[in-house]
């Protein structure tokens, strides 16, 4: 990290770091940013860019990852503490988060040394984000199908195919993309990951509308799209295995604050019901109790799995996929509540004061995106698949 | 927050010792039970050593109440423990550690206490008919009175559970043997929480472990069962309330042991948890099944009935109430 950027001053680690977030945080964040504040307008693609470039500066973002890198070489419970400050203020979600949890962390574990120099400043300093070309039109869960192919030329890899549902891709420089150097008859083997810049000749990126009306899906074409070699990650056959390795435990890094998140999305659900007597006499009576506080159980739940698996890594345990279990219940249970908060607000009568109506579309976006969420980084079917088969050890029959 | 090597190295003994005391009281007579468990050192786990316990945190007693749960034990397990405890250096405390007398809660109601004696009816107490002694809730704290004494009446109560029957007590003018103090209940029916989950945990593992067992030896339509994707997922499923309730009661050990105050609300969670997912997991066990598992002769519907006994012991409805009224109070 050049020192002349780095506002995180050196040595502190646990509470202290803690202090300093919460202080950084305090001072930092641009006005209007915070979903459940007065005055809240959603930022642009420029003003998330400045504002998690300036979170990195500030050491809350590469948190763990080595100083040489642009990391701040802490550890995983300051990464912790950085994910429970972020997760309790209305923050918008990272417009890079493809980057700092999947590229990153592959690159980390299984880049070469010039990759790393190359690949992960960039990222985190938010000149280069990123997006994940793994899910194609016949291989969504089953990744198995894949079809874009890779075939090594002399200095490049000629590739050529198409992913689908390929998340931030209008705006990203770089594509994590999954592609296949074997037949396909291999299945899970001869798959190679290469780290694709998108300026290059033979990719086009086709816009597709999500349901909730924004453009951060698309489809990507790669027509005989030429990669330079050192772009390619890892060995060309084991691109895939070390990074199912690396997802394994990213299920259970990655958006650590989401229960600090959810906490914030509850306790302002419960504020904005008080600005209005209709919804308040509601939240009185008695009726929504059990669902809210099955709600409280859920989020607690949630920091049962997130926090002790902080702990195992710390101390060097493997924790296999238990990444699974707090993604399916966590997802499980943001639907639950997206619809709690849906069904609640509704009541409000027309004319409701302005900290309802800024609720209601908080919560209305919370409940559509939140269909996403038994999908992606493993749908909920997958995720069931894998407690079964690698939790449960479950026999695959005869 | 890990437990020390020393303190992992105790709970595991406590377990091993557990399981292979509840095996053991399979064929034994409650007294006889009372005599084996008491051997073993487990009915003073979280008793005072002036009392002849060990004077340990309720941790310890969470591989003791996973076993009981597992192991179906008909016995006063978990008020036992948390009587003992609750009863400081009364001597009563004594003679419950060792098995000389068997004691137990009434969960719910609350008795009169005034001019010495007790009157009213209190019922959810496991096992009264059989036990000796019974703790009753009074309006500033809780009496024990001997079930044999005057004024005292033991009815069968219409409950679920099998293995340990709820009765309810009629007082009138019974006089107590010791009480305790408003503070000491309220410590009690805490700790309470926790060692139900654990018992909880212990029985949604053993029905996962029974339902598991069943789809990987019995075959329909050709095939193992549990070659069926639709109950696989299931299995998940089951798996996941187990693993779910297993987090929650570590992260709860983590936090009483650091003494946060979070703690309060992680063993509120942990009593949630254990009941709803608990409760999931042994119905969807029992589906598994098919039409076995509708037979009196599985253990199936002995886990359900005790974990919809203890999830009404332990006042789930009122303890979300509790939950809910915090959140708005948190956010007035």
């Amino acid at each position: 990290m050049s020192t002349e950027t780095n506002t995180l001053p050196p040595g502190l680690e646990g509470e202290a770091y803690r202090a300093h977030v919460r202080s950084w945080l305090a001072t930092n964040v641009p006005a209007g940013f915070l979903a459940d504040r007065p005055g809240h307008r959603t930022p642009g693609l420029e003003d998330c860019r400045a504002w998690e470039a300036a979170m990195h500066r500030g050491g809350l973002a590469g948190i763990t990852w080595p100083v040489e890198y642009g990391g701040h070489g802490l550890s995983l419970r300051e990464h912790l503490i950085a994910n429970q400050e972020i997760g309790r203020l209305a923050l918008p979600e990272s417009v890079n988060s493809l980057g700092k949890e999947l590229a990153g962390p592959i690159i980390l574990a299984i880049g070469t040394e010039e990759q790393k120099q190359r690949y992960l400043r960039p990222l985190l300093e938010m000149r280069e984000i990123w997006c994940q070309g793994f899910s194609e039109p016949n291989a969504g869960s089953d990744l198995a199908g894949l079809r874009t192919r890779a075939v090594r030329d002399g200095a490049i890899w000629r590739v050529t195919g198409r992913k689908i549902w390929t998340s931030g891709s209008p705006n990203a420089r770089r594509c994590l993309l999954l592609a296949r150097t074997g037949p396909l008859e291999d299945r899970h083997k001869g798959l190679a990951l290469f780290a694709m810049s998108m300026d290059l000749p033979g990719v086009s990126v086709h816009p597709i509308r999500q349901l909730d009306g924004k453009d951060s899906f698309a489809e990507v074409l790669m027509d005989n799209v030429e990669i330079p070699a050192e772009d390619a990650l890892g060995s060309p056959d084991e691109g895939w295995g070390s990074a199912v390795r690396v997802l394994s435990i990213e299920r259970a890094t990655n958006r650590m604050y989401r229960a600090w998140r959810f906490e914030n999305e509850l306790a302002h659900l419960v504020q904005a019901c008080r600005a209005d007597a209709t919804l308040n006499r509601a939240l009185e009576s008695g009726l929504w109790h059990r669902r809210l506080a099955e709600t409280v159980v859920d989020i607690e739940l949630i920091k049962a799995h997130v926090e002790p698996v902080v702990e195992a890594l710390v101390q060097g345990e493997a924790i296999g996929d238990r990444g699974s279990l707090m993604k399916l219940h966590w997802s499980e249970a943001h639907q639950r509540f997206a619809a709690l908060a849906l069904e609640l607000l509704e009541q409000a009568p027309p004319g409701a004061a302005p900290e309802v109506a800024a609720a209601r579309q908080r919560f209305n976006d919370i409940y559509m995106r939140g269909r996403a969420e038994t999908i992606y980084a493993g749908t909920t079917e997958i995720q069931l698949g894998i407690i079964g088969d690698r939790i449960l050890k479950l026999p695959r029959g005869r | 927050m890990n437990a020390n090597t020393e303190d992992r190295d105790g709970l595991r003994a406590f377990a091993e010792t557990a399981r292979h005391a509840i095996a053991a009281c399979q064929k034994l007579t409650l007294r006889e039970r009372a005599a084996r468990l008491a051997a073993d050192g487990l009915l003073g786990i979280l008793a005072a050593e002036e009392a002849g316990g060990l004077g340990l945190d309720a941790g310890f007693a969470v591989p003791a109440m996973e076993a009981a749960g597992a192991g179906l034990l008909g016995f006063p397990l978990l008020e036992t423990l948390l009587l003992a405890a609750a009863l400081g250096q009364d001597p009563s405390a004594n003679t419950i550690v060792f098995g000389e007398k068997i004691a137990t809660i009434a969960w719910s109601g609350t008795a009169d206490h005034t001019g010495g004696v007790l009157h009213g009816t209190v019922g959810r107490a496991p096992l009264a008919r059989e036990a000796d002694l019974v703790l009753v809730a009074t309006a500033n704290g809780a009496a024990l009175v001997a079930l044999d004494g005057p004024g005292v009446t033991v009815t069968h109560a219409i409950g679920l559970d099998i293995d340990a029957p709820e009765c309810e007590i009629t007082l009138d003018g019974a006089a107590p043997v010791a009480t305790i103090g408003p503070e000491a209940l309220a410590h009690l029916r805490e700790e309470a929480l926790v060692l139900w989950a654990a018992a909880i945990q212990g029985s949604a593992d053993a029905c996962l472990a029974l339902a598991v067992e069943h789809t990987g030896t019995r075959e329909q339509f050709g095939r193992q069962l549990v070659t069926f994707q639709v109950l696989r997922h299931a299995l998940a499923r089951q798996k996941l309330a187990v693993e779910h309730i297993r987090a929650t009661l570590t992260r709860y050990a983590a936090l009483a042991a650091a003494g946060a105050p979070e703690a309060r609300l992680a063993r509120h969670t942990a009593f949630a948890v254990a009941t709803r997912f608990g409760a999931a997991a042994v119905e969807s066990a029992l589906q598994l099944h098919g039409g076995m598992g509708f037979t009196w002769d599985l253990p199936l519907h002995r886990h359900l009935r005790r974990i919809r006994a203890w999830e009404a012991q332990g006042d789930n409805v009122g303890l979300h109430r509790g939950l809910a009224s915090d959140l708005l109070r948190a956010n007035a």
